[in-house]
């Protein structure tokens, strides 16, 4: 059964976004999407949504999800993933026959969390991974193990801000447009070595929507998007054991995806690609996970990225598949590419994992 | 209408025992669960196609992205996985989650895990409830799970005509069924003078009519048909689900009767073409995490707003598992445990066990066709509910399951965390809330004691509190705001002894806690608050209250600048109709954020691999643990192989390792804390890896400035005492 994204929404991003409660960002972005969509939000069967505890604030996130999408009431679940992730259910979901439609939402209000490190140390492992230092610690040992099993430099990482920032110029909505040179990377203030402070995407405040239909229930669909397909797997999560100049997961789930859209050169068969790089390290590891070759890297997240856009948690994804979606109709306005067709789209889920998620998506005009 | 995508079955299922505190940690209890539904379905992991796991709030286990820390127990490692919740309806949402990625087509075989660690929590799980309630909102009242279970069995109570005694005839029940159930942790028989008797803790909630807290872990294997039939002779089928999520704002509704549960149920019914629950289901195991629950899930689940079929039911001893209508045959919440998520899981694996007539002395006395598990959660607001059958009832079967006892089960409960190796801990969670555009003008009305409301245009509801848009007419912005009343009816109230932590009130000291539908909103659009100047014993449903306000100066604009409610006097007028007002404009001075927290702290046991590692630690010792599926030996010592998925022995198994030959595999040097602040002098983490095992040790360098650091470097491991715990790990440069 063929599944296309009838619309999407996106508020963001912000550094901080005082002003909007976390249920008014939402319930913009979903009116946009339903608005794409052509549909009211009763017209829709159900939602997937994609939240964390500790980054939304409250303990069983899902409860606050129904009211700012106008799902009350409707089969609704919540997964913990990239928006991709969530994504990736709801096709599945579609899929069993008995849904037509879905939405599906991921947010951040990173601005409203005050203790990001402290957050992030929370989630290694309490008997073996809190060290009691920054929990950037773990990019840095990636790092340096990618670096020592690869062809790439430092410089080569630093090129990957330098490339994002600046394409971020061109996208409206990323806050963190710049020009910045390679040594202003490489000669930040050092967080854990190699990483400097410049290689770590900054956080931004945003929600993303989508909504996602049967091909056969999205006849009204203006410019529908077909998901052609969807991949999502985790590398190892006792990071004693994992291969960290290595992206286990991105290869997995790359393979998934390329595989149910009939792909044989996903690199040449792609004219966008979109890789999570919330650590310019993990852009180049992720590219390598994903059989990308240097040839495409002009291609790769002309949005400018999470470096440019910012880390939105779970939407971080999210914000790459609005643009993927935009780029596909000829909407992405000043950073545009000409004559894309198909679009592979990356999500990783951020330190300590290796959980990943890949979907790949087609114009159908 | 019938399932529409590929038939699913059930073919295996695995859990650990239920215990309150589980030397285990989170992983190893989930390993345990998913080897043994592998073994029962007769699978290994290198069949499993995909995994995914449930399990509620992360404030449980301690660890922020938990279903990231579960990947390996749960097998998932190198596969695709996803973690689900919805709150208390996790554990019946996790094979309705499995079930999507097989009936889609794009997996043939799922391995479905639920866990739940909840003894880490200091000094009570009951604190982790705190943080479900709105934070801008609620949470300054101090609230828990108790005390809305006490609203909604008071409401239950005053809808249906039930006593406290007969509402105990569940607990009763449930924990007598549990007697026959290998993993039971709270299994006994008791009576309804037991459930009377027993502590008091939040009126008309007693110790005895509530689960307990515990740890434990679930696994099932889903299949396709093809699959199924393959290995079974009679497959369990899953033939209908259904899940529904009610709105957050969980004073807005009726709480007698769970409409969402209810709407869930007639899903999953549809997709099974049931039409008469009550003669077409031959077991019921509804959620019963409180006595009542299962009753107030029972009247949805038979689709009877009436009640009388389910009081009919319970009365006449239909529900006993000779009856014509078994409920929780297993022993439930209440009788084999409460690991929320795992709690739901455990239930489906009773379907399974009784469907395939494998239950053992549980079995029902009746032919079992078809059942219904059900659970529900998050604020009164999620049913979830999968509906399982076969082909035929089938015989009683002499299998592992049906004979199983609690020595056969993992799980190794301990009297007190501290009696092995722990970690204390304690995040420092802070957050700042942006207010928005409606809750700025809300809270401002506090501030000028004044309850807001705000109206929307379409279905004309006055709702608090005061929203941007209106949840049930597809967003349409909302504009106008009003100033209403600050009088109201009790809908349904609570007379608690316990504190948000579960701790007790002082002696004599009565929390009376209320939803209070206020005067001039929509009728029953509810304000949750205590009440005051009135003894418990008289409030009422239905009396009418008044709010009490801080004198202006102390007002900062929440909800506790209203003291209390009292009850209003017989001759106090009251106007009741809304003032319509401008609202606050927002700009650099107005936009505020609401500070917030979550108050957690920790006790974790360093699980199986954990204690052997910190045990030698505090020697100055290292040992591995031998892997016969890897044939090697893996470092930190572990309780099982997350490739192989089997179980392994840290001590048994145990090859003692030079803690002298360390090899730096990679190092950081890092200039931040946890925290994120400079550290005064940079400090090196180092991955350390030694010769003759697989894996890695992460740990502390000890450094002087000047020391050149490099990959390949050896390093000794130093003895660290008794003390346990990652920042305890240190290691030296070998001279």
């Amino acid at each position: 059964m063929e599944v296309v994204v009838m619309g999407i929404g996106f508020c963001g991003s912000f550094p901080a976004s005082g002003g909007l409660s976390y249920r008014e960002l939402i319930a913009r972005a979903a009116s946009m999407a339903y608005e794409d969509a052509g549909l009211a939000a009763s017209e829709i069967d159900g939602a997937v949504s994609v939240e964390e505890d500790f980054n939304s604030g409250y303990s069983i996130a899902d409860e606050y999800v129904p009211d700012q999408i106008g799902m009350a009431r409707k089969p609704i679940y919540t997964i913990c993933g990239d928006f991709l992730h969530g994504i990736a259910s709801a096709v599945m979901q579609i899929r069993t026959g008995q849904f037509k439609t879905l939405v599906v939402e991921a947010y951040s209000k990173a601005s409203n969390v005050l203790t990001k490190d402290e957050v992030l140390h929370f989630a290694y492992d309490p008997a073996f991974g809190r060290l009691g230092v920054t929990p950037h610690y773990l990019a840095g040992i990636e790092m340096q193990h990618f670096l020592g099993s690869s062809a790439y430099s430092p410089a080569d990482v630093a090129e990957v801000v330098v490339a994002n920032r600046s394409a971020a110029i061109g996208n409206a909505l990323a806050p963190y447009g710049a020009r910045l040179g390679l040594s202003d990377v490489l000669g930040a203030r050092p967080v854990a070595t190699p990483v400097t402070e410049l290689m770590i995407a900054r956080p931004a405040d945003a929600a993303v929507v989508a909504v996602l239909g049967a091909a056969d229930a999205a006849t009204n669909a203006r410019r529908p998007v077909r998901i052609a397909g969807t991949g999502w797997a985790s590398g190892n999560s006792i990071i004693e054991h994992r291969n960290h100049a290595y992206s286990s997961g991105s290869m997995i789930a790359a393979r998934m995806a390329y595989s149910e859209a009939g792909l044989k050169s996903p690199a040449e068969e792609c004219g966008v690609f979109y890789v999570s790089d919330i650590y310019a390290h993990r852009q180049l590891m992720h590219i390598e996970a994903l059989g990308i070759t240097k040839d495409a890297l002009p291609f790769v997240n002309p949005d400018g990225g999470a470096l440019g856009s910012g880390d939105m948690y779970e939407a971080t994804g999210g914000a790459r598949f609005f643009d993927a979606v935009k780029m596909l109709r000829g909407e992405a306005g000043a950073h545009q590419l000409e004559g894309v067709a198909r679009a592979a789209v990356h999500g990783w889920r951020g330190l300590p994992t290796d959980s990943c998620a890949v979907a790949v998506l087609e114009a159908t005009e | 209408m019938s399932i529409k995508g590929n038939r699913v079955a059930v073919i295996g299922a695995g859990m650990t025992r239920f215990v309150r505190r589980a030397e285990e940690a989170p992983g190893e209890l989930a390993a345990r669960a998913a080897q043994m539904a592998l073994d029962d379905a007769g699978l290994t992991i290198d069949d499993i196609d995909a995994v995914c796991l449930g399990t509620a709030p992360d404030a449980f286990d301690g660890v922020h992205m938990k279903g990231e820390h579960l990947i390996a127990g749960a097998g998932a490692t190198h596969k695709p996985y996803l973690r689900h919740y919805v709150g208390g309806g996790t554990g019946v949402m996790s094979p309705i989650h499995g079930w999507m990625h097989v009936a889609s087509g794009k997996f043939k075989t799922c391995l479905v895990v639920a866990e739940e660690k909840m003894s880490p929590c200091n000094p009570h799980p009951a604190g982790a409830f705190l943080t479900i309630f709105d934070h801008t909102t609620e949470q300054a009242l101090e609230l828990t799970l108790i005390h809305i279970f006490g609203i909604e069995m008071s409401r239950f109570m005053h809808v249906y005509g039930y006593t406290e005694e007969e509402i105990a005839l569940v607990s009763v029940l449930c924990k007598k069924n549990a007697l026959d159930h290998p993993a039971a942790q709270i299994a006994q028989k008791i009576t309804v003078k037991d459930v009377m008797n027993s502590p008091l803790l939040s009126w008309p909630v007693k110790r005895l009519d509530i689960s307990p807290t515990s740890d434990a872990a679930v696994a099932i294997v889903l299949t396709n048909e093809h699959i199924a039939r393959t290995h079974c002779k009679a497959p369990v089928f899953i033939e209908g689900v259904g899940f529904r999520l009610d709105t957050a704002y969980w004073c807005t509704r009726d709480l007698g009767f769970p409409n969402y549960v209810a709407m869930a149920a007639r899903d999953a019914y549809e997709m099974a073409g049931i039409s008469r629950p009550a003669d077409q289901i031959d077991i019921f195991e509804p959620y019963d995490p409180f006595d009542y629950k299962a009753l107030h899930h029972m009247n949805a689940l038979l689709l009877d707003k009436t009640g009388r079929r389910t009081k009919e039911l319970l009365f006449s001893g239909a529900l006993e598992r000779d009856g014509s209508h078994p409920m929780c045959p297993s022993g439930g919440a209440l009788g084999v445990g409460n690991p929320i998520a795992a709690t739901g899981l455990m239930k489906i694996a009773e379907l399974y066990f009784q469907i395939s007539g494998q239950a053992g002395k549980r079995q029902v006395k009746k032919d079992v066709h078809r059942g219904v598990a059900q659970a529900w959660g998050d604020l009164m607001q999620v049913g979830t509910v999968v509906v399982m059958g076969s082909e035929g009832a089938m015989p009683r079967r002499k299998t592992f399951w049906s004979e199983a006892k609690p020595e056969d089960l993992a799980g190794t409960a301990l009297k007190d965390v501290k009696d092995v190796p722990h970690i204390e801990y304690t995040p420092d969670l802070r957050y700042a809330w942006d207010n928005g555009y409606a809750l700025t003008t809300y809270l401002d009305g506090f501030k000028n004691g004044k309850i807001r409301g705000s109206r929307c245009g379409s279905c004309g509801r006055l709702m608090i509190p005061a929203r941007a848009f209106c949840e049930i007419c597809n967003l349409r912005p909302v504009t106008e705001y009003y100033d209403l009343a600050d009088t109201g009816t009790v809908q349904t109230f609570t007379l608690s002894h316990v504190n948000w932590d579960s701790s007790p009130l002082p002696k004599g000291q009565v929390k009376i806690i209320a939803v209070i539908a206020i005067d001039g909103a929509t009728p029953e659009m509810g304000l949750c608050h205590v009440l005051s100047e009135i003894a418990p014993k008289d409030v009422t449903w239905g009396m009418r209250v008044k709010a009490v306000w801080k004198p202006q100066a102390e007002r900062t604009g929440t909800v506790t600048d209203i003291r209390y409610f009292r009850p209003l006097g017989k001759n106090e007028k009251v106007d009741a109709t809304p003032a319509p007002i401008k609202p606050v404009e927002l700009d650099a001075a107005t936009a505020k954020a609401y500070p917030g927290r979550i108050p957690m702290s920790y006790v974790y046991t360093a699980g199986l691999g954990g204690s052997k590692f910190f045990t030698d630690l505090a020697k100055g010792k290292l040992s591995g643990t031998h892997c016969p599926h890897c044939d090697a030996v893996h470092i930190p010592p572990a309780a099982f192989c997350e490739y192989g998925m089997i179980a392994l022995d840290p001590k048994g198994g145990a090859r003692a390792l030079e803690p002298r030959s360390g090899v730096i595999a990679a190092f950081s040097i890092v200039h931040e804390d946890r925290a994120g602040h400079l550290l005064d002098e940079p400090q090196v983490v180092v991955q350390v890896a030694f010769p003759g095992a697989v894996g890695s040790v992460f740990g502390r360098l000890q450094t002087k400035t000047g020391d050149t650091i490099e990959v390949g470097m050896k390093v000794e491991l130093v003895r660290s005492g008794k003390a346990a715990g990652p920042e305890h790990v240190w290691f030296k440069v070998r001279k």
